[in-house]
């Protein structure tokens, strides 16, 4: 016994010793990054120093162009994803009521490849080093297969998953927005961009983007998106986003190389009423008020995955991933399937003026939040000052919120709330200090929450807050009873303002939401119905049940190359 | 008078040496918490990323300012070294701060007793129903040893052992819930279920997969251990004395045979804590196990770290219990 003890001391006491160095080695990287570079650029030096040929230029377009004609995304996408993916010759999905027709499409043909190649005079001793962050085999599998097409026209290539601080390794910017040298050390960086807004798609390329490690300064695109910043009117940005689609396709910043879809699950038992399906993921008038179901037992009750397993999630990184938000909550604004914003919602009606810099609302009348209290404009006011503080909200809402005067005094602790929000009966004036072309969005998609209930707590830590055990909102359905772990049930909200048409009066939770295998088993057992998720699987195996119905939603969500043209040091 | 006072002492130093050893080996316990704790705690950190990678999808990490990204390592706590981290943990567990769920931030303690019941449920009767069908059958098996009844449970006792238990359960579910109907296919309770009979129809199936797949195991060591001390000398002894057969088999050889099957199912007893990962994920039993694969896929170190505690203490003090009843029930250990 006491061998073993003392056995298990000294094998401790070894692993805490290798455990302290590799920490130690961890902070050191952290804290020098620039003298880790250098240290394994002198590495690649020395191993390309002999052929003393010139370095691969990612910076001429007709090398970025060879590699979209080199890669065969028509096959990738039938074979590897099974057909549920789409191609694309854009970050824009082409069905997306903002993209632009007329684009170059770079369909697959190896020769020209080869060709453009040999007039760039590519180096094909040149080994791409190609990195990516995602952890599933798929993308292993894409690496691969994109690896044998740019090896079939001489381009050689590894890749390999970046551990760590990926924002850091991704999007450090260089010191000279022109020349650089590059202040990342790869060459094609393999993501995806989950946009709710084109900003999310194209701001990242502007020369002061915090984030824009790999585009050297293209002062027509720079002066687009100057545009799209710094325009409220939508038709302006459309039109500026129109153009920085064509300068993108034309020189090729990025390569494109699929739209992701969303999967809705509905079952026979549900008749939506012919309401557009929109992007599941984010708040839109989905009209569940309108939906019927067939009744089950005598009750009007619709299944759906989505129940919380230790608390209900927060809204603040995603206000519409969530069904239960979905539920709980209204916004101020209603957006459309294709989550532009359009009417009132919370708020009677709103206007925003000309210079884009005053944004009122008129706050609807005899609105109750679960509880029973009234919801009035003091909710409003709380919520954008309490949404300021809240550490995790996604950078839509918070440049709303960072963009209204008072924001800094508040925020350094020389106000105690936000000077840009004023209230005056029913009225909110929100008044920006510089103009944010997502305001209408944000309150398009991050719901009101009731002052009466948070007003007392930490913003800084909002999701960790005891409310979401029990969250009050003032959305179609209240939350009745949950279990954790278990099911969450829901009844039909008597006092909404909006009027429906459709009979459902309780929905019924079970976990497993989007990408837990649970929701195959639950849609066989007839426990869902209706759900959605994009795992290609889930989407293929639910297919296969005889009372299910599988809609493909396209969404502004696109799998591209970055491409690093600065030249590396 | 004499005779009583001695035998009143040696009463007494039997009672204090079992007390000394008791203590002896609780005092143990203590060390082995310790690096066992450490252990899992270092195996936590050895594995790539952090809680923070799990909190929003890889697209909206990789978006995220290393600014961002450390302020909220700083709040929740993820930016210290491993060492000091884990003694921080440990000088909140002295103090009975069990800690909060890094991705809701729900107390621990709640989280724990909300699932306990879940699995205390489905360990005890998997529990029972396995050591007494197992040990029941095992005896009768070694007792009919060669008969047609003997062998087919050997089969049946080596597929039991052998087949996973998830795929047991998915066949189970396959064939019961989603083919026959006769019982649902998971959860435990759904809303207006309030008695224990409500729940019934959702416990029997992963209660009844669990109970088989450990029934085969007692059943194979109940059947080894009874031929074992079959063949020993005090049996034949005891036959030679003229002891009635039922005599010889139920009080001499069972107690002797014992004593291995009270250790299997001593060292099963931790489930009632630790739960039973592999049929509570299967069958979404919102037990301690499904919490736990969940808390571990997402790196929630706290409640991975609460969780393990609990079982480990569950599977040590086990451990103790088992010795102190084998002593108990075989005459030949002696407590040292």
């Amino acid at each position: 016994m006491k061998k073993l003890i003392s056995l298990l001391l000294v094998f401790a006491m070894l692993f805490s010793f290798v455990a302290c160095s590799s920490t130690n080695e961890k902070t050191t990287e952290a804290s020098n990054s620039g003298t880790n570079t250098t240290v394994e650029d002198t590495t690649t030096e020395s191993t390309t120093e002999t052929p003393e040929k010139p370095v691969a230029d990612l910076s001429d377009p007709r090398v970025r162009k060879a590699f979209a004609y080199a890669i065969d995304m028509e096959t990738l996408v039938a074979g590897l994803f099974e057909g549920k993916a789409i191609t694309t010759n854009s970050l824009t999905p082409a069905s997306d009521e903002w993209s632009v027709d007329g684009l170059t499409d770079y369909d697959y043909n190896p020769e020209l490849a080869k060709q453009l190649l040999e007039e760039a005079n590519w180096d094909f001793d040149y080994e791409l080093d190609v990195v990516y962050y995602y952890g599933d085999d798929q993308t292993v599998d894409l690496m691969v297969a994109i690896q044998a097409y740019l090896d079939a026209v001489g381009v050689k290539m590894t890749f390999r998953k970046i551990e760590g601080d990926t924002a850091a390794q991704l999007w450090t910017p260089p010191t000279d927005p022109v020349n650089g040298p590059s202040a990342i050390d790869w060459d094609l960086a393999y993501a995806g961009i989950a946009a709710l807004t084109l900003h999310d798609y194209y701001g990242r390329f502007e020369t002061a983007a915090s984030n824009n490690s790999h585009t050297p300064t293209d002062e027509a695109l720079d002066k687009q998106i100057e545009i799209t910043n710094t325009n409220a009117d939508l038709t302006a940005q459309e039109a500026a986003f129109g153009e920085i689609q064509k300068i993108m396709n034309e020189e090729l910043y990025v390569i494109p190389l699929y739209n992701q879809q969303l999967f809705i699950y509905e079952s026979d038992r549900v008749d939506r009423n012919g309401i557009a399906y929109g992007n599941e993921q984010y708040n839109y008038d989905w009209g569940i008020t309108n939906w019927n179901v067939e009744a089950r037992d005598g009750k009007n009750v619709l299944y759906t995955g989505g129940a919380p397993v230790e608390a209900f999630p927060a809204p603040f990184v995603n206000p519409g991933l969530d069904i239960t938000n979905k539920l709980i909550f209204d916004r101020l604004i209603q957006a459309n399937a294709s989550l532009t914003p359009t009417d009132g919602m919370l708020a009677e009606s709103y206007t925003l003026s000309d210079d884009g810099k005053t944004l009122v609302f008129e706050i609807r009348d005899g609105v109750k939040w679960h509880d029973g209290n009234e919801f009035t404009a003091e909710d409003v006011e709380f919520t954008i000052n309490y949404m300021g503080k809240v550490p995790t909200l996604t950078s839509i809402a918070k440049n709303t919120i960072k963009s209204l005067a008072g924001y800094e005094a508040y925020m350094n602790g020389e106000a105690d709330s936000i000077s840009g929000v004023v209230v005056d009966g029913n009225t909110v004036t929100l008044t920006f200090e510089m103009l944010d072309p997502n305001a209408l969005v944000t309150f398009s998609q991050w719901p009101m929450l009731p002052k009466h209930l948070l007003e007392d707590s930490d913003p800084t830590l909002a999701e960790q807050n005891a409310f979401w055990l029990n969250p009050v909102g003032t959305g179609p359905f209240a939350l009745t009873e949950v279990s954790f772990n278990d099911f969450a049930v829901f009844e039909r909200n008597e006092d909404y303002f909006i009027e429906g048409t459709g009979n459902i009066d309780t929905i019924q939770m079970t976990i497993g939401g989007e990408n837990e295998g649970n929701i195959v088993l639950n849609a066989e057992a007839g426990y869902v119905d209706y759900a959605f998720g994009k795992s290609v699987p889930d989407a293929k195996s639910i297919e296969q049940i005889s009372n299910m119905n599988v809609v493909p939603v396209d969404i502004r969500y696109t799998r591209l190359f970055y491409v690093n043209k600065f030249p590396q040091k | 008078m004499a005779i009583g006072l001695i035998s009143a002492l040696l009463f007494l130093e039997g009672v204090l040496n079992l007390l000394t050893y008791i203590l002896r080996r609780v005092l143990y316990l203590i060390p082995m918490l310790l690096i066992i704790t450490f252990l899992v705690y270092l195996g936590l950190e050895l594995m790539p990323g952090d809680a923070i990678d799990f909190m929003a999808s890889p697209d909206t990490i990789a978006m995220m300012s290393p600014e961002d990204l450390d302020n909220l390592r700083e709040t929740l706590g993820l930016n210290d070294p491993f060492i000091i981290r884990y003694f921080k943990w440990l000088g909140q567990i002295f103090q009975g701060n069990f800690g909060y769920s890094l991705s809701t931030g729900v107390a621990i303690k709640d989280i724990v007793f909300d699932r306990l019941p879940a699995t205390v449920e489905l360990a005890t009767i998997a529990l029972i129903f396995s050591s007494l069908f197992g040990s029941l059958l095992g005896v009768l098996s070694a007792l009919k040893r060669g008969s047609l009844a003997d062998n087919a449970l050997s089969i049946a006792g080596m597929i039991g052992v052998s087949i996973p238990q998830f795929f047991f359960g998915l066949v189970a579910i396959l064939f019961f819930a989603l083919q026959l109907h006769w019982f649902p296919h998971g959860g435990r309770t759904l809303p207006g279920y309030e008695t224990f009979l409500d729940r019934l129809p959702h416990l029997i199936l992963p209660s009844l997969v669990m109970s088989l797949t450990m029934t085969a195991g007692v059943m194979r060591y109940a059947r080894t251990s009874m031929l074992d001390s079959m063949n020993k000398d005090f049996i034949k002894t005891a036959r030679s004395k003229g002891v009635p057969e039922w005599r010889v088999n139920l009080v001499h050889g069972l107690r002797v045979a014992m004593t291995p099957v009270v250790v299997l199912i001593g060292f099963r007893l931790p489930m009632l804590i630790g739960g039973a990962v592999v049929i509570e994920q299967i069958f979404q039993w919102p037990g301690i196990g499904s919490e736990f694969i969940g808390a571990v896929r997402s790196q929630n170190v706290p409640l991975v770290m609460m969780i393990s505690l609990l079982s480990v203490s569950a599977v040590l003090l086990a451990s103790v219990i088992v010795d102190i009843v084998t002593a108990l029930l075989d005459p030949r250990v002696k407590l040292d």
